[in-house]
C-alpha cells in the first residue's frame, strides 16, 4: 500500500505539523471527554439524578382553599398604619393593634371560577369609624390600599363602587363593591399541598405550605442541596482519575514529546473536565428550573444563578484533585484529599453560620424573631429572642467558635456563594424568616466569595503547573 | 549529525545513570544502543527528547539544542513500557496525538488509514485499547511515533512483546522508513534483532559508551574459522597458536583465534594464526576440503565484553 500523503524520499521539510492553541485546545477537550464518558461511574451519575427528577415530577402541587381568609387578611391590615412594617417580624395580630381607628371586614366574597390563587374575586368590604377621629375614605383611597400589606402584595382592586352615601357616611359606615384580581405574591403566599407519586405521599401539613416555600425547597434540593452535591460528588470521583492516569509513567511520556508547552497539557486537560461539569451542571440547573416551572409553573429565573456558583465550587475541588494527583500521581488520593477537603469547607462553612447566627442573636436579644411572611399573614404569634441562659456564651465566643472563624478566614468563602444563591432565591419567592434574616445580614459577600474562591483555585493550580513543569518524568 | 552528545552526565539525586557519554549518530543510519537494564539507555534517550535534563555536557538533536520545539515536531518516539490511554481506540488515539502534534486533519485521515494497514491493526482500530494484546499495543505505539512522518525516530524496546511475525513486519517498516532518509535510534537488549536491523550500534555499560561502531566492523572483530578436514584428527594432534573447538561432525572444528575483544576497544584480527595452523595439519596428513570464516554474533561479543568486565548477566 501507498502512502497517500506523498509516497518517494522525505525531504528537509517532510515532517507535517505544525501546532495552535485552539486545536490543541479541543483535542484535549474531547480526550478528556472520551475519558469521562468512559467512567462507568458516570451511568450511576445520570441515573441517580434521573431518579431524582422523576420522583419530583411524579409530584404534584395543588392550592388549598384560601381565598377568603387572605381578603380578610387585606381588610384587617388596613385597620392599621402599615408604614415602615417588617412582615418577616410582625404578624397580623402585631399589626391589629397599630389601630388606626377605623374598622374594616369582608361581608360577603364570590370566587369567579374556583377557590385558588389565579382567580378574581367580587367582594363586599365594609368599614366603620369614629366621624370626630377619621374622614370618610373615597373609593381610590380604597383601591390603593386594599391588598397591600407592607412590601407584599395580595390584591390588586380592578374596580370599586361605594354603595352607602349620605346620612349614613356621616355616622360612620361605608361599604364598597369591589373586583380583585390576584397580586404579584398571592400566588407564592398561597398554601398548597405538595404531594409525590400520585397523591400517596404527602409531603406538607393539613394547612399545605406557602408555594413560594416549595419551590424554594425543591430548587435548593435539586441545585445546591441533594442534587448538586451528588453530580458534584461523582463529577469528583471520575475527573480525580484524569491527572493521575495522565501523569503515568509510559503515558506521560507521550505527552511530553509533543511540540506543547507542559503547562498547556494540565491546563488544558483541567479546563476540559471544568467544561464537561460545566455542561453537566448547566443540564441539571436547567432541569430543575424546567421541573419546577411545570410542577407550580413559577419560571423566575433566580435559580440559574446556582450554575456560576456550583461551577466555581467545582472549579476549586479540581484545582486541588488537580494539585494532589501531580504530586501524588495516586487516583486514591487525589480523590480523598478533594473530598476531604470538600468536607472541611463545609463543616467550617456551617460553623461560620452558627457564628453569624449566634452574633445575630446576641445583637437582637429582646427584639421580635423574624418569621416566615406566610406565617405572618395567617396570624401565627410572634416571638422575641429570648437572652442566653445565665452562664452561656454565645457561640461566636466559644473556642470552637473562634477556631473554626479562623479556619474560615484563611478558606476561600464557599459559603458565602452558596448563601448568595439562597437569598436570590429567596427574594424571587418573597420567602421570609429566621433564615433569609441570616442571609441577609451584610456578612455574606457574593464579591469576597468570588474572589476568594478563585484566588484559591488560582493558587492550587499554579502550583500544579509549576511542579509539573520542573519535574522530570 | 543527527545526534550528537559531548561528555554528557545525568545524575538522578545519588544514582549516576550517565557518566560522560560521548556519541554521534550520523543521518540516515538505524543505530542501536544495546546495554544491560539500567545501563541509562532509556535516561540517555529521554534527555535528547528534551524530557529529562542533563546534569552536564551537551548533546544535540538536528544540530539543535534538546527540547526546542521545532526538534521535537520531528522526532517521533516510543517510549519503553508505554501506556497508551486505555479509552481510546487506535483511531481516536491516533487524531488525539495527530492534532497535539499539529497536523492538519485531512492529513491526519489519510495517514492514520495509512499506517494502521502496515502495522496489521485494520480491522480492530474501533475497539478500545483497553481489549488490545501487548503486541497489538506496541504496533499502535509505532503508529503514534511515525504519525507525523518524523525524520528521527526514537524506539526504546520497539519489540517488546511483539510475535515473530510481527517483529519482522516492524523491522520491514523500519528499513522502508530508513530508505526515505528516516534516522532510526533503537534501545535494546535483544541482540539477535539488534545485529539484523542497526548498521550501527554502541554498548552502553554503567552510563558509559564501552564499544561502538558498525555492525560489520564488531561482529568481524573476532575471527573463527570452520575447518573440515577429510579425516578425523588425531588424537595426538595439538596446536596452541588458537583455540580449537571440535564439532560434533567427525574431522570438522572451529578455530578461534587467541586474539579477542577487550573492553577497551578493538584488536587487529591476525590472520596469521589460521596459516600456521594449517601448515601443522598438513604436517600431520591432514588435508583441507572446507573452510569458512564465521562471524560473531553480537551476543557472543556481547557476553564476552560483560565477561572481560567481570558483570553477571
Ligand atoms: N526517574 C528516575 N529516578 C531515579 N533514578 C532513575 C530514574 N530513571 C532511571 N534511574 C536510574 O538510572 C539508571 C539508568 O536507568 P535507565 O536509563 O532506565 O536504564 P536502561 O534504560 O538502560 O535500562 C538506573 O540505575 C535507574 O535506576
Ligand atoms: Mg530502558
Amino acid at each position: 500500500m501507498k502512502d497517500p500523503i506523498r509516497s518517494g524520499t522525505y525531504s528537509e521539510e517532510s515532517t507535517i505539523g505544525c501546532s495552535n492553541v485552539v486545536q490543541t485546545f479541543v483535542a484535549m477537550m474531547s480526550d478528556a471527554w472520551r475519558e469521562f464518558l468512559d467512567a462507568k461511574i458516570l451511568y450511576l451519575l445520570v441515573s441517580l439524578i434521573a431518579i431524582l427528577f422523576f420522583t419530583v415530577l411524579s409530584g404534584r402541587i395543588d392550592p388549598l382553599p384560601s381565598g377568603r381568609a387572605y381578603l380578610d387578611f387585606s381588610a384587617t391590615a388596613m385597620s392599621a398604619n402599615l408604614d415602615e412594617l417588617d412582615l418577616g417580624k410582625l404578624t397580623l395580630t402585631d399589626i391589629a393593634k397599630e389601630h388606626n381607628g377605623s374598622v374594616y371586614w369582608i361581608v360577603s366574597d364570590r370566587a369567579q371560577g374556583e377557590d385558588h390563587p389565579n382567580s378574581s374575586w367580587q367582594v363586599t368590604l365594609n368599614r366603620t369609624y369614629l366621624p370626630l377621629f377619621a374622614q370618610p375614605e373615597n373609593a381610590a383611597d380604597i383601591q390603593k390600599r386594599f391588598g397591600n400589606i407592607a412590601d407584599v402584595k395580595l390584591w390588586n382592586v380592578r374596580e370599586v363602587r361605594e354603595t352607602t352615601s349620605g346620612f349614613i357616611t356621616r355616622i360612620g359606615f361605608q361599604s364598597w363593591q369591589m373586583t380583585v384580581d390576584p397580586g404579584r405574591d398571592l400566588r407564592l403566599l398561597w398554601p398548597n399541598r405538595f404531594t409525590l407519586f400520585q397523591d400517596s405521599l404527602e409531603l406538607t401539613s393539613s394547612k399545605g405550605a406557602p408555594l413560594g416555600l416549595e419551590v424554594f425547597i425543591l430548587q435548593k434540593l435539586l441545585t445546591t442541596g441533594l442534587g448538586g452535591s451528588i453530580l458534584l460528588l461523582i463529577s469528583v470521583a471520575v475527573t480525580a482519575a484524569f491527572v493521575p492516569n495522565m501523569v503515568r509513567k509510559g503515558t506521560l511520556e507521550l505527552l511530553l514529546v509533543r511540540p506543547i508547552p507542559r503547562w498547556q497539557i494540565l491546563l488544558f486537560k483541567y479546563c476540559g473536565s471544568l467544561l464537561l461539569v460545566a455542561a453537566l451542571l448547566g443540564l441539571l440547573i436547567f432541569a430543575s428550573w424546567l421541573v419546577t416551572g411545570i410542577l407550580a409553573d413559577i419560571w423566575t429565573p433566580g435559580v440559574l444563578f446556582a450554575l456560576p456558583t456550583l461551577l466555581l465550587f467545582f472549579a476549586l475541588l479540581l484545582s486541588v484533585s488537580v494539585l494532589t494527583g501531580v504530586i501524588t500521581r495516586s487516583v486514591t488520593s487525589a480523590m480523598l484529599v478533594t473530598v476531604a477537603y470538600w468536607a472541611l469547607l463545609f463543616i467550617v462553612g456551617q460553623f461560620h453560620n452558627q457564628v453569624i447566627d449566634s452574633r445575630m442573636r446576641e445583637a437582637n436579644i429582646g427584639r421580635v424573631k423574624p418569621m416566615a411572611i406566610a406565617d405572618s399573614l395567617r396570624g401565627s404569634k410572634s416571638k422575641r429572642e429570648e437572652p442566653l441562659r445565665p452562664g452561656r456564651k454565645p457561640f461566636y465566643k466559644t473556642t470552637v467558635g473562634r477556631v473554626s472563624e479562623a479556619i474560615y478566614t484563611v478558606l476561600p468563602h464557599t459559603e458565602d456563594l452558596d448563601n448568595s444563591v439562597d437569598r436570590q432565591l429567596m427574594r424571587d419567592y418573597a420567602v421570609a424568616g429566621p433564615f433569609r434574616a441570616l442571609v441577609e445580614s451584610t456578612d455574606f459577600s457574593w464579591k469576597r466569595g468570588l474572589g476568594f474562591t478563585l484566588g484559591h483555585t488560582a493558587v492550587f493550580l499554579l502550583s500544579a503547573c509549576l511542579i509539573f513543569t520542573r519535574r522530570d518524568p | 549529525m543527527v545526534v550528537s552528545i559531548r561528555s554528557l552526565e545525568k545524575n538522578y539525586g545519588k544514582t549516576r545513570a550517565l557518566g560522560g557519554v560521548n556519541l554521534e549518530v550520523e543521518r540516515g543510519t538505524i543505530f542501536g544502543l544495546l546495554g544491560q537494564n539500567g545501563a541509562g539507555k532509556t535516561t540517555l534517550v529521554k534527555i535528547l527528547l528534551g524530557l529529562v535534563s542533563s546534569s552536564a555536557g551537551s548533546a544535540s538533536l538536528l544540530d539543535r539544542p534538546v527540547g526546542t520545539f521545532s526538534a521535537r515536531r520531528e522526532v517521533g518516539y516510543l517510549p519503553e513500557d508505554h501506556r497508551l490511554p486505555e479509552y481510546h481506540t487506535a483511531v481516536s488515539l491516533l487524531h488525539f496525538y495527530g492534532t497535539l502534534q499539529g497536523i492538519p486533519r485531512r492529513e491526519r485521515q489519510s495517514r492514520i488509514v495509512y499506517l494502521l494497514e502496515m502495522l496489521g491493526l485494520k480491522g480492530r482500530e474501533k475497539l478500545r485499547i483497553r481489549g488490545y494484546s501487548k503486541g497489538m499495543k506496541q504496533r499502535l505505539g509505532l503508529a503514534q511515533a511515525l504519525l507525523h512522518r518524523p525524520r528521527v525516530l526514537f524506539l526504546d524496546e520497539p519489540t517488546d512483546g511483539v510475535d515473530p511475525v510481527g517483529r519482522k513486519q516492524i523491522r520491514e517498516l523500519l528499513l522502508e522508513e530508513q530508505k526515505r532518509g528516516v534516522t532510526v535510534f533503537v534501545n535494546s537488549h535483544l541482540l539477535g534483532e539488534v545485529e539484523q536491523l542497526c548498521d550501527r550500534v554502541a554498548i552502553l555499560r554503567k552510563g558509559l559508551v564501552v564499544l561502538s561502531g558498525s555492525v560489520a566492523e564488531l561482529t568481524g572483530l573476532k575471527a573463527t574459522w570452520l575447518i573440515g578436514f577429510d579425516q578425523p584428527i588425531p588424537s595426538h594432534f595439538s596446536w596452541n597458536g588458537g583455540t580449537l573447538v571440535p564439532t560434533e561432525t567427525p574431522g570438522l572444528l572451529r578455530l578461534q583465534c587467541t586474539e579477542h575483544v577487550s573492553s577497551t576497544g578493538v584488536v587487529q584480527e591476525n590472520d596469521l594464526a589460521l596459516d600456521e595452523f594449517l601448515a601443522a595439519a598438513g604436517v600431520c596428513g591432514l588435508r583441507l576440503r572446507h573452510l569458512t570464516r564465521e562471524r560473531t554474533s553480537l551476543e557472543d561479543l556481547y557476553v564476552a565484553l560483560a565477561h572481560d568486565a567481570g558483570d553477571s548477566l
